[in-house]
């Protein structure tokens, strides 16, 4: 016949006696130690003969791999995947890392601490521990602290076991039969647990559903909808013309983008010249600026034959012609800012140097189809 | 102690000599070295000892406060260290005279500065000294009723005084907070007044708790090693190691805290601070504060070894003390515009200010017991279990 104890709880209600009893009965050898506490005591791992938890350590080297993780995340996404410069500061700035660094030192310290306690060290999930099903849990979770002899085999000794905690002054001692189930998790079990979830989630899903949907008890989420802020183009109360995008302040002026000083292109003729030295690089500009804004109507070459030109009807001028040739720079660019005939302007999109470049290239283009000899030498 | 009266008469000779022999060098110091360099050592000594005598005032409240019991046997150490105010108030005073030459608020320029024109509410002569005054009443009254208060509980073993305590304790906290902030924005920022830091008062405080603790813990570790504290055990200063680590951690967050935001804002009153204190000779000095003031006590106090053998501790909190003593050196000398100084002037600066200190704390161990043995809460920390 086998012992049918697993453990021999003693109650003691002293922090200090449970240890002094545990230092006593540890040499005699009786049983596994193990005492359940609903505070830490201090020096009682040590009274029952415990090795020093790793724990610790565990904790501290974990944090300090989450330390380093983050500062080498932090520092190749700052300063080689994205590198981008923030605040003028240097690509790699670890003082910016330092918070990032705590949190996750703090993170992978606690997870550590947590999961290594709960699963590594406690040996959790563990159902249905025999001590739980013992009458002196309730003290032993409430201002009790139990000594326990675990038994080790047949050979243990449950008398001896009882009154060795007695001798030690255990207030009274309880004897824990070992547990007659034998498989606390069978397969049926576990399926009926997972069933049991699945359909909570289904069944509160669909209340969910209906609250929101079907029967909308619960109104939608909208609060970042519904914000109080103006919208650009809807009417609003806030302002007096309800308008909520506003007009610019009569007289504004966009950088870069002065009113010109003259009202007739012959009158920029007079008075202004280009500024704009002819260069390369100029002239590459030049063409980019005539291709993307004149030549639909101009043509390429600008002789006034474009695509545009068939479809409307209209005659957009010939830039090759003696007239134009004439024509100085100025009165090119002043009808480019005013617009001519059905000619709109073009200011609001182009700067002024591209539309100085625009003329280098009107004068390149009439300089093309009216060489002089020197040019074909 | 009758028994090593001789040696005991020894060692007072050798401080006094000590104290004598840097008091004759201090002279030296302001003769060949100039005033700026002796009052820069005399305000970063004055304020060491200072720092050291009101963080153990505040252990001292702080025990009250919280009805504390563990470290009631070991409160006489606290109590006889704060014995370092009464020493340092004379010195800050002294210190007055640092002013015209240290202080540029006080010079002739900072009439034409606009900022520090705008600060003369606060930057004058008349309420530098009537907020000074103030502080120090303040500090020796709080001193005269926790430390001789506790010294009379001895014979008279009132159990009146100890609810008295308690009920003072708060306001102590809400003094000894304004004014060592003041202390902080006096003394330190003041030496460069043109630039502010809101945390900078809190670093101080901080700095004074942590090296409180640290020559607390020092002082109650040397008198169990001499047999004087026989009933006073690890599980007791096993505290003062947490105690030293926690705020060891909150000194560095919030000496962290205040160099990160200014160098992160980037305003150029306010780099100017940090970019002198960390650029050139000074960098391995603001790197051995990290190093004195976190890596080495933190290592060494955040295992239960750590907080439980006398040796670590001891090493971990001298190195807390030094760190603290380094840290004041860093505030306040670059203010003279000048790479690290340390020559014979510095050492016979630290020879006299040691000798005074030392003096002034042997001269409070010769009063009353080692164990608050008055105080009825004295039997309760004993038996006091981890």
């Amino acid at each position: 016949m086998p012992n049918p104890t697993f453990a021999v709880l003693g109650l003691f209600s002293d922090a200090q006696k449970i240890v002094d009893a545990a230092d006593k009965i540890r040499p005699r050898k009786l049983g596994r130690l193990e005492a359940y506490t609903p505070y830490p005591v201090h020096g009682l791992d040590r009274a029952l003969g415990l090795a020093p938890s790793s724990l610790g350590k565990l904790v501290l080297g974990m944090g300090l791999l989450g330390a380093f993780l983050a500062l080498v995340f932090e520092g190749w996404v700052s300063a080689v995947d994205y590198p981008l410069v923030t605040g003028g500061k240097a690509l790699f700035s670890w003082q910016a890392f330092v918070p990032v660094m705590f949190e996750v030192t703090v993170l992978f310290a606690t997870f550590t601490a947590g999961l290594a306690m709960l699963f590594a060290f406690n040996k959790l999930p563990f159902f249905g521990h025999p001590v739980l099903h013992s009458r002196a849990i309730e003290d032993i979770t409430r201002d009790k602290l139990a000594l326990s002899i675990e038994s080790t085999g047949d050979d243990f000794d449950t008398e001896a076991a009882k009154q060795a905690l007695l001798v030690e002054g255990a207030e009274s001692v309880e004897i824990v039969p070992v547990p007659t189930w034998d498989r606390p998790l069978s397969l049926v079990g576990l399926l009926r647990t997972g069933a049991a979830i699945a359909a909570a989630c289904v069944v509160s899903g669909l209340g969910i559903y209906a609250a929101i949907k079907v029967v909308p008890i619960v109104p939608p989420m909208l609060k970042m909808h519904d914000q109080p802020k103006l919208n650009a183009f809807r009417s609003s109360s806030f302002f007096a013309d309800s308008r909520g995008m506003r007009p610019a302040v009569a007289g504004t002026v966009a950088r870069g983008h002065l009113p010109p000083a003259f009202t007739a292109p012959e009158e920029a003729g007079a008075l202004l010249s280009n500024p704009l030295p002819l260069t390369q690089h100029t002239a590459e500009r030049g063409r980019k600026v005539y291709n993307d804004h004149c030549a639909i109507c101009h043509g390429p070459v600008g002789d006034g034959v474009a695509q545009l030109s068939h479809a409307y009807g209209a005659k957009p001028k010939n830039l090759l012609s003696n007239e134009m040739r004439g024509r100085p720079d100025g009165y090119i660019y002043g009808v480019l800012v005013r617009g001519k005939n059905a000619m709109p302007s073009y200011a609001p999109d182009l700067d002024e140097n591209d539309r100085w470049a625009a003329v280098h290239y009107v004068r390149i283009l009439q300089r093309s189809q009216n060489a002089k000899d020197e040019d074909l030498r | 102690m009758t028994t090593d009266r001789p040696r005991s008469t020894l060692v007072r000779n050798v401080l006094l000599g000590l104290t004598v022999l840097g008091g004759a060098g201090a002279a030296a110091v302001y003769a060949s070295e100039g005033p700026a360099r002796f009052w820069a050592n005399w305000l970063v000594w004055t304020l060491f000892l200072l720092t050291l005598g009101l963080g153990n005032l505040f252990l001292v409240a702080l025990e009250r406060l919280v009805g504390a019991h563990w470290s009631v046997p070991m409160r006489r150490v606290p109590e006889r260290l704060a014995s370092l105010i009464p020493l340092a108030i004379p010195l800050l005073l002294v210190a007055l005279l640092a002013l015209p030459v240290l202080f540029p608020w006080t010079y002739e320029e900072a009439k034409h500065n606009p900022i520090l024109v705008a600060k003369t509410p606060w930057l004058n002569v008349p309420f530098f000294v009537i907020r000074l005054a103030i502080c120090a009443g303040a500090w020796l009254l709080f001193y005269r009723f926790y430390v001789r208060g506790s010294l009379r509980q001895d014979e008279s073993k009132d159990p009146a005084y100890t609810v008295r305590a308690r009920k003072l304790a708060p306001f102590f906290m809400v003094v000894f907070f304004f004014t060592v902030t003041i202390v902080a924005f006096d003394w330190i920022s003041g030496l460069e007044p043109e630039w502010y830091s809101d945390m900078f008062g809190v670093y101080l405080f901080a700095g004074t708790f942590v090296s409180g603790i640290a020559a607390m813990t020092l002082g109650v570790l040397g008198l169990i090693r001499r047999g004087r504290l026989p009933e006073v055990k690890d599980k007791h200063y096993y505290n003062l190691g947490t105690l030293g680590l926690a705020f060891t951690v909150f000194y560095s967050y919030i000496g962290f805290a205040q160099y990160m935001l200014i160098w992160y804002a980037n305003l150029p009153e306010e780099v100017v601070w940090f970019k002198h204190r960390i650029e050139g000779a000074w960098y391995p000095v603001a790197l051995s504060l990290t190093v004195f003031n976190f890596f080495l006590p933190f290592f060494l106090l955040i295992g239960s070894v750590g907080k439980k053998s006398p040796r670590l501790l001891r090493i971990a909190m001298l190195s807390i003390l030094l760190g603290h003593f380094v840290d004041l050196y860093w505030l306040i000398f670059p203010a003279l515009g000048a790479g690290p100084l340390l020559g014979w002037p510095e050492l016979v600066m630290a020879c006299l200010f040691l000798g005074l200190g030392f003096l002034q704390i042997r001269r409070a161990m010769s009063r009353g017991a080692d164990m608050p043995v008055g105080d009825p809460l004295l039997a309760r920390g004993l038996e006091w279990q981890l």
